[in-house]
């Protein structure tokens, strides 16, 4: 609810921090590699989110676009969102059959703060993406999403 | 409270301001909004219709990003934006930022092709038109590393320092330019000789880190490599100049066919853009992109300027060596890419990679080329970078460990043939040599460019003798000795070390620019002998032609011996201290921010002066 002046953490409202969030998605915040809003802009539980990174160079993901489903719960920011690939990725820490994040497997989601966001998780995604064990991975066929 | 007002209007933020701005704007119809296009390395701003479809904004940025707009992929919000959308069906108003992505051509068209084809046809077609461009492929890998055919170094990242890159771009420049080159280098019998090597060429080509990204997208590249078939057909007709172009001929004929042909310019464009480009995008990297990136039809002429190292040439001469089979062979593969097109469409790749191979043969014997040699050789720096970039280092090393290979690739040479004793000579004594080869004191004497000069005034001085004097050096066959870089200073030890070194000077001219060719694989072995060899200091033509004579190799030993302790007397070590060599190197490091002054001498010294692949090396010790 509304922030607690009482104590000394700061607790942003859900709704706030997630319009926020919304916002900066719509500015293009950040460097131009991630990309995240609405999944349906008459969502007014803010809960369901797309977002897209775009693979990093001299990887196995270059010039690749990868299209993700983020759903931020009730609990969210106190609890991390989950995160599914909806293009085809082969990547440690996603499921290979449904896209699915393993929470555990990615560090932000596994120690998540509340002052994490979506831009970054993607941005770890990504950042992922570069690591030594996921830039060579054999990828499947661009353009290939899973079934949900 | 007011965060429930907030929470029903999801869409506040950027209908709020947005409307704002509507209201502001004089406008009555389509409002003009500005909107921020953000690509990973730029950011520019259009000011569009607000009306206008994703299509029309397309068109307008198009021009900016110099890109065609089937290139564009636009992202707002986490979604892609589909060129019928409008701008404001996805909320996109004054003031917001959508994010470009410019795919390069063989993504898109050789990914979407790629399921499609491989199902139907490019089974067997693309098998065709994949080896064709697979020579230019290996062609242009090989070039852009700058090394010797596959070279077993990769890390096109990890280039020697500038020196050696802008001579790489000198060198291609020139390559491109003349066609006449390629003939002449191809007539080199050394480089004949190596081609006839099956085995060696596909480890050079498999070792390239592109090639492997490669096949690994296409496997039908590595069916290729590794039919030998395949190979011995590409391999002699690389050999064999007359018959490349012929085939060339043919091919080209062949191509502006297929272009006529309903679909067939799209067959063709979709072999340059899956296989080819990746392969010049790769291999240009260095050299500031792709030059054919933007060509559309004249892709496939474009390909045969790619410049290349003779190793390079040698798939390029397409398997389809005798061209009426190639032809049969061609048509029953590709019958399914396009309708008759399909057989010149494989023969037309093919006619493109022979195509490549002769202008890069002929590129390379220039005159310009010739000059360039002439500068490297002149130029130790550019040796020394050369020698110590990290991809001649490995390629030693693999030399080293494959002694049989190295044997075989130094008594292919020419020079060797007429002697067979030297021959027998040389063969023991390679393991040393390419041990010497990798000795580090070996590489920073060789990088002293001042040892380097005094090694070729030696050797300078050992030609005049044997043409002066003959009768001091008996053994002496003057013209054989053509600067070679020198051999360190040092200890004078056995002068038979020496005697590899000698048979393979005429050619080391060319060996250090090892990645320049012809002389490859035998020129570091050749050269870096030269220079490696820490014992003798005389220069090649010397020692060689006094050991070549077994018989009389003791008084002549004794001769160069003398002659290389009286130098070495004369002249005092004179490489400096590793840390004042690398001052100035030392300083970028520093204020690159890798602050470890001992890992940064290390990597240095590793390195031979190389930043480039010091960082990379220091870079390697950190967990990414």
């Amino acid at each position: 609810m509304a922030a607690t002046t009482g104590s000394v953490l700061l607790k942003v409202p859900r709704n706030f921090r997630l319009l926020e969030e919304l916002e900066e998605g719509q500015k293009g915040v950040g460097d131009g590699t991630v990309s995240w809003g609405l999944e349906d802009d008459e969502d007014m539980t803010l809960t369901r989110w797309t977002g897209m990174i775009i693979g990093p160079p001299r990887t196995i993901y270059e010039n690749r676009i990868y299209s993700l489903k983020i759903e931020c719960g009730p609990k969210y920011p106190e609890a991390p969102p989950f995160v599914r690939f909806v293009t085809k990725i082969n990547m440690n820490g996603v499921n290979s059959s449904n896209g699915v994040v393993d929470p555990r497997a990615i560090s932000v989601l596994a120690k998540w703060q509340n002052s994490y966001s979506i831009k970054v998780v993607l941005q770890e995604l990504r950042r992922l993406m570069m690591s030594k064990e996921n830039m060579k991975l054999p990828q499947p066929p661009e353009g290939q999403c899973y079934s949900n | 409270m007011a965060e429930n007002g907030e929470s029903s209007g999801p869409p506040r933020p950027s209908r709020g301001p947005a409307a704002a701005q509507g209201s502001a704007t004089a406008q009555a119809e389509p409002k003009i909004i500005k909107v921020t296009v953000k690509t990973p390395k730029e950011k520019e701003e259009f000011a569009v219709p607000e009306n206008s479809s994703v299509q029309q904004f397309k068109e307008a940025i198009s021009k900016r990003f110099k890109s065609q707009t089937d290139q564009l992929v636009l992202i707002f919000a986490g979604k892609i934006l589909k060129d019928q959308d409008t701008l404001i069906q996805h909320g996109i108003h004054d003031g917001l930022t959508v994010h470009l992505v410019i795919k390069s051509q063989n993504r898109p068209q050789g990914q979407s092709t790629q399921p499609s084809n491989a199902a139907g046809t490019n089974a067997t077609s693309a098998s065709t038109p994949r080896s064709n461009s697979t020579p230019i492929s290996t062609n242009s890998n090989p070039f852009g590393l700058g090394s010797l055919g596959g070279l077993a170094g990769l890390s096109s990242l990890g280039l020697s320092s500038t020196n050696f890159s802008e001579l790489q771009s000198q060198m291609q420049q020139q390559l491109m330019a003349s066609p006449e080159m390629m003939i002449q280098i191809m007539e080199n019998p050394f480089v004949q000789s190596m081609l006839s090597n099956p085995d060696l060429m596909r480890q050079l080509i498999m070792a390239n880190p592109q090639m492997q990204q490669l096949i690994q997208r296409n496997p039908e590249i590595s069916h290729l490599l590794n039919n030998p078939d395949i190979m011995r057909q590409t391999l002699e007709i690389a050999r064999n100049p007359a018959m490349m172009q012929e085939m060339m001929r043919n091919q080209d004929l062949a191509l502006s066919n297929l272009e006529s042909i309903p679909g067939g310019y799209n067959a063709l464009r979709r072999m340059y853009t899956d296989i080819q480009e990746p392969m010049l995008n790769a291999a240009q990297e260095q050299f500031g992109g792709n030059p054919f990136a933007s060509v559309g039809s004249s892709s496939s002429s474009g390909e045969g300027t790619q410049p290349s190292r003779t190793e390079n040439r040698d798939p390029l001469p397409n398997p389809w060596a005798p061209p009426p089979a190639t032809q049969s062979s061609a048509t029953t593969s590709t019958t399914t890419s396009t309708g008759s097109g399909s057989g010149n469409s494989s023969s037309n790749a093919t006619g493109n990679t022979v195509a490549a191979a002769n202008y890069v043969a002929s590129i390379f014997s220039t005159p310009g080329m010739q000059s360039l040699l002439q500068q490297i050789t002149e130029n130790p720096q550019l040796i020394q970078n050369m020698l110590s970039a990290p991809y001649m280092r490995s390629m030693m090393q693999s030399l080293s460990q494959n002694p049989d290979l190295a044997a075989q690739m130094m008594l292919n040479s020419p020079l060797f043939t007429a002697n067979p004793q030297l021959q027998e000579q040389m063969r023991p004594q390679l393991p040393a040599f390419l041990q010497q080869m990798q000795n580090p004191d070996t590489l920073s004497a060789m990088s002293n460019p001042r040892a380097m000069q005094a090694l070729m005034q030696i050797q300078q001085g050992l030609q005049t003798l044997a043409t002066e004097a003959p009768g001091l050096i008996p053994s002496f066959t003057p013209g054989v000795g053509v600067g070679v870089l020198g051999t360190a200073i040092g200890p004078v030890g056995p002068v038979t070390p020496l005697g590899p070194i000698g048979p393979i000077v005429p050619f080391t001219p060319i060996g250090p620019i090892g990645p320049i060719g012809p002389t490859g694989p035998a020129g570091p072995p050749g050269s870096t002998g030269s220079g490696g060899p820490t014992g003798p200091t005389v220069s090649s033509a010397a020692p060689s032609e006094t050991t070549s004579p077994t018989s009389e190799s003791g008084p002549n030993q004794q001769f160069i011996q003398q002659m290389v302790q009286a130098l070495a007397g004369a002249n005092a070590p004179q490489l400096p201290n590793p840390e004042v060599r690398f001052q100035q190197q030392l300083e970028q490091l520093n204020a690159m921010g890798f602050l470890n002054r001992e890992a940064n001498l290390q990597a240095l010294i590793a390195t031979g002066g190389d930043i480039n692949a010091a960082i990379e090396r220091l870079l390697g010790s950190q967990p990414s």
